[in-house]
């Protein structure tokens, strides 16, 4: 799975320790989810959204080439 | 588990962990120099250290339900290595035992705990490995 999380964290200015005491978790979830080592759940990819004002599909995009695979 | 000061961490995991440990080596010190009487006296004894070790286990149930989703699936994964190294340490222990007697004293089940704790540490560490922190 294909994500903007690191992006949209970029945009804001916040660090990996900011967002995740937003969202709740801690950083080596924000940065295994930013590395793409690792899917969050259906609930913290909501909270992710809420957090940036933005949708799911907008944040997380299926990766094409590994569902080829 | 996120790296956190002593200070921190769960009362009952820190101090229920030492006690165990502590009370653990105490009662086999105990029993080995023959202290505690008769069988009843002995079977006390190795008692002791139970109630410290629910204690702690107490302590880490309730650190499981601090952890995040990523920390809960390392722990997942650690167990998941360390589980099936354990079903293959005892089957085939079990397979050697039923060759020929092993000595109690190096490869009696007593001894096998030790390895459990290895295995899992085995697996954290190959589980941490996977989602380390990258820049």
């Amino acid at each position: 799975m294909k994500t903007r999380v690191r992006e949209l964290r970029g945009e804001r200015g916040w660090s990996q320790a900011e967002l995740a005491e937003r969202l709740g978790v801690s950083r080596q979830t924000v940065n295994s989810i930013e590395t793409e080592r690792y899917e969050p759940s259906l609930s913290l990819a909501f909270r992710i959204a809420g957090v940036f004002g933005a949708t799911l599909e907008s944040i997380f995009q299926p990766d094409v080439n590994a569902s080829r695979e | 588990m996120a790296r956190r000061s002593l200070r921190s961490l769960n009362p009952l995991l820190l101090w229920g962990f030492v006690l165990w440990a502590v009370t653990y080596i105490g009662a086999r010190l105990a029993i080995d120099h023959g202290w505690g009487g008769s069988g009843g006296g002995k079977v006390l004894l190795a008692l002791v250290p139970l109630p410290f070790f629910l204690a702690w286990l107490t302590g880490l149930v309730r650190e499981f339900t601090r952890m995040d989703e990523l920390q809960r699936r390392i722990q997942f994964e650690a167990l998941g290595i360390a589980f099936p190294l354990t079903l293959v340490l005892v089957m085939t222990l079990g397979l050697v035992e039923a060759a020929r007697p092993l000595d109690p004293d190096n490869w009696s089940f007593r001894h096998v705990w030790q390895l459990l704790v290895l295995f899992y540490v085995v697996g954290l560490f190959v589980a941490r490995r996977r989602y380390r922190y990258d820049a």
